[in-house]
């Protein structure tokens, strides 16, 4: 599948050559270093089982690889059928809380 | 550690996989030892670049899935890796970050290879603290004891065909009556929890052999132990009055006042709850047995009937959340009671526009296990002493079921308390059950290995027999309210249902037994429930009827 994605113009990533990062970078990395990001991954994984989100993914899942036939489904087939169905299911409440939880890590991390 | 997979069908390596592992003989997995991190949580993840965030080589993407080229570590999203594995050759295989798992550049899907996950487990189990101190750790269990009893066919020695007091012959009434054994009990005043655990307890497999073959003696019982009450005894006088071809309801006066003596708590004329009678019920066996052999053995050997039958082995798993330490335990137990899966029923999430073909919104059996098998995180008020760092830490629980027994007691749990109010309610909610049950998923050796991910490794302990397939035989059911219902039971003999009602019999469809309000189910392994199905009609000869006298009716 071809892309047109436009190359950076340091396309090995080398440290800040030319391009600042942006603030949602600057979080995320925030995030990853004080282990944060581990612990609310850790979080919604728990939240996303407990009110069945897991389990209607699964449900789906299961659905089309009965219908297309267990050799004819890859990994990538299954992410792309779901993802936005997933995304779109999240409960609020769900978001509500790690919203939260990010927000008061930032504050915190006297942003 | 084998690498040979017994239950798990090993999915077959793709064309590219299988190329790739030839080329690379032994250190096929080499490049990725040492860059395997283990969380608390147990998730294995390749951790390469602890400075940098991990990015696209190509787009920079750093968020979703990214994966790691086992070849030259370079690192890629799914929209760009099929080109770095189309530009390189030999640069097809590559491993999920995140997850630790392989993934064919080229087939564009998730692979599995036995070798890899060994390695990935074999770092996990390193990684983990306790895990390169001791050699037990989630592979084998610390303090168990290494004779496995296969408990499976002829375990318990009882074979109907072998012995010696039964004589098989044609029940000349087969067609137009029911099968020997069903016999209606009297209501003795509010005694249908008596009656109900009765039937289920007569009818179990184990038991019904083990009363008909006259495992128990009632005469040399009184000459042994010299004491005029035992529950044994009088489960043997109502088996063989059940089993004598007579089909007049049936007074179990003897029992109930053996009963009363070894319960004295329970005695009274009030409705009582049926599984607490089969705990005590279960108990008094037990108790008698265990003061015969005058031995103190624990209840996982104990040689009683009550638990050959019905004991198994609880493993429970406590993991501190920061270390990721686990210690684990052990605990016999005779039944499972499982709390209903109502909380995630109600529909709290607004905005789901899609929903599967599945109904989500009924209590099922597999709900309640899956509920009684997930890790729980205890609260913050119930932090537990962690071995590793040496003080009180949040820790996460998880049960699972180390040994089945012959006979599976899965007690529903009916009963909500509210502190607030100060009152206990009946749960109502209809709960789905099936009739063949396979309780693979819920074995520790499958929650275990859960704990490590989306692997094909073999544990050492996997059962490969098939001993987790299970029938029900039994089923309690409730109806009406906390202090005044009422109990029935079904069951199912030679593939007939039939609904025991204090002393009403009657034949009854599967869709009814379906329908009912459950409180207990009676499951027996597979293999068991075969062999007590079989044609083999046979009349206990009790010296105290004729059985060929012809009886007033079946209904």
């Amino acid at each position: 599948m071809k892309h047109s994605v436009n190359r950076p113009p340091t396309p090995d990533a080398a440290e800040d050559q030319g391009k600042e990062p942006t603030l949602q970078e600057i979080i995320n990395i925030k995030l990853i270093e004080s282990g944060e990001k581990e612990r609310l991954m850790e979080l919604l994984r728990e939240r996303l089982i407990d009110c069945g989100w897991k389990d209607e993914m699964k449900a789906l899942c299961r659905a089309h690889v009965k219908k297309k036939g267990r050799t004819n489904v890859t990994v990538d087939d299954l992410v792309h059928l779901i993802t936005p169905k997933g995304r779109a299911s999240v409960p609020d409440s769900v978001k509500a809380e790690l919203l939260q939880r990010i927000r008061t890590f930032l504050m915190s991390a006297a942003l | 550690m084998c690498a040979r997979n017994s239950i798990y069908t090993n999915p077959k390596p793709c064309k590219h996989l299988a190329d790739y592992k030839l080329r690379h003989g032994f250190n096929t997995y080499d490049s990725i030892r040492n860059c395997l991190k283990t969380t608390p949580n147990g998730r294995t993840r390749v951790a390469k670049h602890t400075t940098k965030i991990p990015r696209c080589s190509f787009c920079d993407r750093y968020q979703g899935r990214l994966y790691f080229c086992l070849m030259c570590s370079s690192l890629w999203c799914p929209s760009h890796i099929l080109l770095h594995a189309q530009s390189e050759k030999g640069h097809e295989v590559a491993i999920d970050m995140d997850r630790s798992e392989l993934y064919c550049c080229l087939c564009c899907d998730q692979v599995y290879d036995p070798d890899f996950d060994k390695v990935v487990v074999c770092n996990q189990v390193k990684d983990l603290p306790g895990g390169s101190k001791s050699k037990t750790n989630s592979f084998e269990a610390s303090g168990e004891r290494s004779s496995k009893r296969k408990r499976l066919d002829s375990g318990i020695g009882l074979d109907l065909k072998k012995s010696e007091l039964l004589v098989s012959m044609r029940d000349r009434r087969a067609k137009s009556c029911y099968p020997l054994g069903l016999r209606g009990l009297n209501n003795l005043g509010s005694t249908c929890f008596m009656n109900s655990v009765l039937q289920a307890l007569l009818h179990a497999p184990p038991l019904r052999n083990y009363f008909l073959n006259d495992r128990h003696n009632s005469v040399q019982c009184r000459k042994r132990s010299g004491e005029k009450l035992c529950l044994l005894c009088d489960i043997d006088a109502i088996s063989s009055a059940m089993f004598c071809g007579d089909r007049t309801p049936y007074t179990p006066a003897h029992f109930l006042y053996s009963w009363w003596q070894h319960s004295s708590n329970l005695a009274s004329y009030e409705e009582q709850d049926a599984h607490e009678f089969f705990i005590s019920v279960l108990d008094g066996i037990h108790e008698k047995e265990s003061k015969i052999r005058n031995s103190g053995k624990d209840d996982g050997d104990c040689q009683c009937i009550a638990h050959r039958a019905f004991s198994g082995l609880l493993r429970s798993d406590v993991t501190c959340i920061s270390c990721g330490f686990s210690s684990t335990t052990y605990d016999p137990c005779v039944d499972i009671s499982l709390n209903m899966d109502t909380s995630n029923l109600s529909s709290s999430n607004a905005n789901k526009p899609i929903k599967p073909d599945e109904k989500t919104s009924v209590s099922t059996l597999s709900g309640c296990l899956n509920l009684f098998t997930r890790a729980e995180r205890l609260g913050s008020d119930q932090k537990l002493h962690c071995q590793n760092c040496q003080e009180l830490r949040d820790s996460s629980k998880q049960l699972s079921i180390r040994r089945l027994p012959l006979v599976l007691c899965l007690h529903i749990k009916r009963v909500e308390h509210s502190l607030v109010r100060k009152i206990s309610r009946k749960i109502n909610q209809y709960m789905q059950f099936p009739f063949s049950l396979d309780m693979t998923p819920y074995l520790s050796s499958s929650i275990v290995r859960s704990k490590f991910g989306n692997r094909i490794f073999t544990f050492e302990y996997d059962n490969s027999n098939s001993s987790a397939a299970y029938e029900i035989f039994a089923v309690i059911a409730h109806s009406g309210m906390l202090e005044s219902g009422h109990y029935v039971t079904y069951l199912r003999l030679k593939n007939q249902w039939y609904k025991c009602d204090d002393a009403w019999i009657s034949e009854v469809d599967e869709g009814i037994v379906r329908a009912s309000q459950c409180y207990m189910l009676f499951y027996v392994q597979k293999l068991l429930y075969n062999k007590a199905n079989e044609d083999s009609s046979f009349v206990r000869i009790s010296p105290r009827r004729d059985p060929f006298e012809s009886t007033a009716g079946c209904s």
